[in-house]
Formats: structure tokens, C-alpha cells, sequence
């Protein structure tokens, strides 16, 4: 079975920095592998040990976003791709292109899969674009696949409900972070890492632009917080009335 | 393109919402907010708008994949200026499966949506609710609308049109669904909410923060590894960035670290007070009462404080 799974390298929005007027840094901004990708990786994996074959990790990014590569390779994955682009300035309609690009290129593959939603920007959005622009099925939000030839029987995590649904091959699928426990690689596999296949693309070249008008940020601000923060300080009882005179006071305790 | 803004989920709630953001962006490029169905007219559906049914699909129970390839076919037909899906999970699929379909641009979890009839504006919480982006996108667009955003309008319902959209056939096939939760919660519309963190040792502690919830007249939530990971409350009772949003006048948490991805669900509450044990707890910086100490003492403590004061 091939198997690609996308992963970004995110920046961390608990060491995203703000300058003077309020807007964050993006350049320079400290990024790893996006939370729930992992989730991703450690699902290629488990399938790859069940039905054999390949891993290859796909990451749209900037050249630092080796880190993240390196990450998956280090977790188990056999070779990566890593497509050059500056992430943060591209819409998901062109981060799914190229991906879709980078994958053809390099496959045919009978499973892709990305997770729910990127840590920084969570906009759930790359992974049906991409099951599209590759023609193959898509099924979001997996949280169990059972292969069966080229069937794949999965379990949708909705709100309010769980949802089974069946799917040929070749797929496209998001996971949900409850579909498994991610592995940490040992110091033995980060040194090996570094000698795993990378190979490097020019997004520009890959996929020219001006197939389609792409969306923009227009301008970022960091959302100041105006709470109250009051501590309350006695022994249990004691803390108990006063919150609840405070709240009665606010007048939010529901009679 | 003919001047029209489409709205449309799977959820009928949401739908309702949507079609208010629809109203909203259609006024300002005078076009006609048009709520799309498919398969069938749900029943008492009324949202502001005129309707269009799309026919083909035999039932109003679509899948995102069957909803997008509906939507594309009309859409290319009718040229609207811009789709407008609820950004539930399934909405998120649709819309982008969509846009994908028509090589349009896709805005996500926009609220403040607007236009000034050559691009679609948004606002939308990224970094874990830390930053707002202004976004823009081309017309036409496609964009996923913020659940819970939008106020839900009680509208007569417009004059409805039909048009054949003809049989779909999905690669993926549904077959089964069964419900998470017994009892649905409404944590969109409490006005109390108790919510339970990971500083709840185990799924059996939980009875005693319904008991306060229910003595506060208010709900149970919690944060996300209660019901992702550890399985002890359906989905739907997890608050925060891939959860709901909540909007209550008291938000209580109990045993919660405040990691923003929760605090970004919560920041439209009036009043957010804490129960935790660490002083350091990030929770206290986005309080505005902390109480530092122990849930398994301050809880009781507060139920008792409850029924004296009735
Ligand atoms: C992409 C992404 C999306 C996410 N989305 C969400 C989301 O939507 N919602 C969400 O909630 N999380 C989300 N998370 C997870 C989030 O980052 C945090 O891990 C999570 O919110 C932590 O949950 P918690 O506060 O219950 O647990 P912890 O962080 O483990 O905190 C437990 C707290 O309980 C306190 N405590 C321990 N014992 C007691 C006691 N006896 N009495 C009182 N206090 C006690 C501790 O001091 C601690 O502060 C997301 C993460 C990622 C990466
Ligand atoms: N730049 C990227 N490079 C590789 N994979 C990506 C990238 N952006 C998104 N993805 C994949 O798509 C998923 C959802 O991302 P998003 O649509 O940004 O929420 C991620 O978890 C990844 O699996």
C-alpha cells in the first residue's frame, strides 16, 4: 500500500511574538510539526506495518520546514517532499494544489492523509480540496480504518454522532486526533533520520499561479484580553461565598 | 454574475444562521440572499431569504460529497457571487470540495462577513484565537460561516424556485450513523455553564459537577481531552477551537489549564471564573474571578453555599 501524509509545519501560537502595534511576527516565528499531523504520520504507519509498502511525507513550506520533515522521518516514514513555499502568504486553494502537484508527481498513491485541521490556522480546508483535486474519494474527520482489498470501511467523529461510511481506493481521508497515540522516535531514529530520501521543490515551478484569484489576509492584530482578574483566596467555604457573592453581584448566577 | 448570495448547511439551526450572514453580505452589493436545499424542503424552516431546491438527490440527509457536487452544478448554471456554508464538519467538506470544483477562493470560519461587490471580506480567529486575520477573496467565492456567529432570524419564508441538478453518484457511501450523546446539550444557548478539565481525576467525579451545573440551573462542558481523548463525554460537550463556540453570562471552569485552543471558545462569555489548583494556571489570566484551590473541596463548597442561600 502507498501511503503519503501531509503534514505542515505550523508556527506555535504559544511563542508567537507581537510587535509594538499589536501585530504578530510572523518571520522568524518558531514552528513544528502541526499537533493532530501527527496523528496522520502515526496512522501511515500502523497501516503500512498492516498491509506493507511505502510512507512518504508531503509538507508545503518554507525550507526550515525540514524540522517538521525530518519529525516524520524520524517517526518512521521512508522518504519525504517537501514543496518551497511561503506558506503564510498562499490560500488553501494553492497549498492543496501544489500538494495535489507534489503527490501526482511522485505517486500513484492509494492512501493520502492529512489530519482535521492544522494547528495555527485550522481551517479544515487542504484535505477535501486536495480528495478533489486529485479526483480520488475523501472521507474527514476518520477515527478508524479497516482495508479490505480496495475497500476502506471508516469511522466518521461528527458533533453529535459517529458515522460509517465505505470508500474505494484510491483515498483521501482527515483523522481526528483520538484515532491513536503517536509514537516519539528515539535518538536513534533522529540520527537516521537525517539520511532518509528529502526531496526538495520549487512551488513557483511546480504550479504556476493564476489558475484561479487566490484569497489574502489582509492584516493580522493580536486580540487583547479585558478580564477582570480577580483572585479569591480563603479556606473552601470561605472562597465559596465570596465567588458567589462576586457573581452575584455581576448578576450572572441564574435565579 | 447574476447578484445573488447562497446560503446553505446540512444543519438546519446553522442554515438558519447562515442565511442571516447571507442577508447581511447580500445587502451590501444589493443582491438577494437566496437559502439553497437539497433534496427536499425541510419542514418549518424559517429563515430569511427566498429559497432555491435543488432536485436530484432523493433526501434532505446529503452528504457533504453529494452537497458539493449539487452545489457546483447550480452554481455554475446561476453564477451566484458567493456560496456561504456553515462551517460545520461536514460544512467544512462541502465548501471546499466546492471551491474546488469551481476554482474559486474559499474564506474559512468567517464571521463579519461583507462585501463590496468585487471581493468577499471575512474576519476569522487563527493561532488558536490569539490573532484575528482580516481576510478578502475574489468574487466569485465560497466561504465557511463561524457557527454560533450569527443570530438566527425567525423569517417567513421567501418564495422558493426548483431547479434539477439530476442523479449524483458518490465514490463514498454512508452506511450507518448512530448518535454520541443521549440527551442533546444546548451549550450554545446556556446561560450557565460548568465546565469539567483534566484536574477531574476520573469519569466517575463527573456526577459532581453536573450536581453544580444543574444547582447554577446551567449546563455540563468540558475541554477537549475529556472528550477526545479519554472518551468520558460525547463530542459535542467539548469547548474551544474544534469544539463550540459558547457564549453563556457565567462560565465556570473547573480543573481547566486555559490552553488557548480552549480560551478561543470561550471569549464571548459575560462573566469566566476558574476553580484551579495551580496559581500559575494560564485559566486565571483569562478570568475575571479565580478561585486557587482544590475542585474536589471548592465544588461541594459551593453546592453547599448554593442550598443555604435558596
Ligand atoms: C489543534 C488543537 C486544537 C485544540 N482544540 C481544543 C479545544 O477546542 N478545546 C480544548 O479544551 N482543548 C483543545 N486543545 C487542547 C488544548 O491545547 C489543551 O491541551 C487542553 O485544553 C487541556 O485541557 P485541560 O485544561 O482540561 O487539561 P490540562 O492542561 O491537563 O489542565 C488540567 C488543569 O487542572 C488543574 N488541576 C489538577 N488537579 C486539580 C484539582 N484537584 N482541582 C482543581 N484543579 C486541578 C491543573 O492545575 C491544570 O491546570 C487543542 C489542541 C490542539 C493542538
Ligand atoms: N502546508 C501544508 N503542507 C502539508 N500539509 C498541509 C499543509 N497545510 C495543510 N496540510 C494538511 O491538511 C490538514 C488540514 O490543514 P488545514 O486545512 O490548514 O486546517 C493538515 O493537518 C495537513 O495534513
Amino acid at each position: 500500500m502507498k501511503i503519503a501524509v501531509c503534514v505542515k509545519h505550523a508556527v506555535d501560537e504559544a511563542e508567537l511574538k507581537t510587535d509594538p502595534s499589536g501585530r504578530p511576527v510572523l518571520a522568524g516565528a518558531v514552528s513544528r510539526m502541526s499537533a493532530f499531523d501527527k496523528n496522520a504520520v502515526e496512522e501511515g504507519l500502523r497501516l503500512r506495518a498492516a498491509h506493507q509498502g511505502e510512507v512518504v511525507v508531503f509538507t508545503v513550506g518554507p525550507a526550515d520546514s525540514k524540522k517538521t520533515m525530518k519529525e516524520a522521518l524520524a517517526m518512521g516514514a521512508d522518504r519525504g517532499v517537501l514543496v518551497v513555499a511561503d506558506t503564510a502568504a498562499i490560500d488553501t486553494m494553492r497549498t492543496a494544489g501544489l500538494l495535489a502537484a507534489a503527490i501526482r508527481r511522485a505517486g500513484p498513491f492509494d492512501l493520502v492523509l492529512c489530519s482535521e485541521g492544522s494547528s495555527d490556522t485550522y481551517s479544515g480546508q487542504v484535505p477535501p480540496m486536495l480528495g478533489e483535486l486529485l479526483g480520488a474519494a475523501f472521507v474527514g474527520y476518520a477515527r478508524k480504518f479497516e482495508v479490505s482489498g480496495q475497500l476502506v470501511r471508516v469511522e466518521r467523529s461528527l458533533e453529535d454522532s459517529v458515522e460509517r461510511v465505505e470508500a474505494p481506493l484510491p483515498l483521501v481521508a482527515s483523522v481526528v486526533s483520538e484515532i491513536n497515540e503517536p509514537r516519539y522516535p528515539t535518538l536513534i531514529q533522529i540520527m537516521q533520520a537525517g539520511k532518509k530520501p528529502l526531496e526538495e521543490l520549487s512551488g513557483d515551478q511546480l504550479l504556476p499561479h493564476g489558475e484561479y484569484r487566490e484569497a489574502s489576509v489582509v492584516s493580522m492584530s493580536v486580540q487583547q484580553s479585558a478580564r477582570k482578574r480577580v483572585l479569591i483566596e480563603g479556606s473552601p467555604d470561605e472562597a465559596a461565598a465570596k465567588l458567589l457573592d462576586a457573581l452575584t453581584k455581576e448578576g450572572v448566577l441564574a435565579k | 454574475m447574476s447578484p445573488a448570495v447562497w446560503a446553505y448547511s446540512e444543519n438546519e439551526g446553522v442554515s438558519n444562521e447562515v442565511a442571516s450572514a447571507a442577508v447581511e453580505v447580500a445587502e451590501g452589493a444589493s443582491a438577494e440572499a437566496v437559502v439553497v436545499e437539497i433534496g427536499a424542503l425541510r419542514e418549518g424552516a424559517r429563515s430569511p431569504g427566498a429559497k432555491l431546491l435543488l432536485k436530484g438527490p432523493a433526501s434532505p440527509q446529503v452528504s457533504p460529497e453529494v452537497a458539493a457536487e449539487a452545489l457546483a452544478r447550480a452554481a455554475k448554471q446561476a453564477a451566484p457571487m458567493a456560496i456561504l456554508i456553515g462551517a460545520t464538519r461536514n460544512g467544512r467538506e462541502a465548501a471546499s470540495r466546492l471551491a474546488a470544483k469551481l476554482s474559486v477562493g474559499c474564506l474559512s470560519d468567517g464571521s463579519k462577513l461583507g462585501t463590496d461587490g468585487s471581493t468577499l471580506t471575512a474576519e476569522r480567529n487563527v493561532f488558536a484565537g490569539k490573532v484575528v486575520a482580516k481576510l478578502s477573496c475574489p468574487l466569485p467565492a465560497v466561504a465557511t460561516v463561524k457557527v454560533g456567529h450569527y443570530a438566527r432570524a425567525d423569517a417567513a419564508p421567501g418564495e422558493t424556485r426548483e431547479v434539477d441538478v439530476g442523479p449524483i453518484q458518490p465514490l463514498v457511501r454512508v452506511v450507518g450513523r448512530e448518535k454520541k450523546a443521549a440527551g442533546a446539550v444546548d451549550l450554545r444557548s446556556a446561560k450557565v455553564i460548568v465546565s469539567a478539565g483534566r484536574g477531574v481525576k476520573k469519569k466517575e467525579d463527573l456526577p459532581l459537577l453536573e450536581e453544580l451545573a444543574k444547582d447554577m440551573h446551567g449546563a455540563l462542558g468540558c475541554s477537549r481531552p475529556l472528550s477526545s481523548d479519554l472518551g468520558w463525554l460525547p463530542e459535542e460537550y467539548h469547548i474551544g477551537l474544534t469544539g463550540v463556540t459558547v457564549r453563556p453570562d457565567l462560565y465556570l471552569a473547573v480543573g481547566i489549564s486555559g490552553q488557548l485552543q480552549h480560551i478561543a471558545g470561550i471569549k464571548d462569555s459575560k462573566i469566566v471564573a476558574a476553580i484551579n489548583t495551580d496559581k500559575d494556571a494560564p485559566i486565571f489570566q483569562a478570568s475575571d474571578y479565580g478561585v486557587v484551590g482544590d475542585l474536589y473541596q471548592l465544588v461541594p463548597a459551593l453546592r453547599k453555599a448554593l442550598a443555604a442561600r435558596r
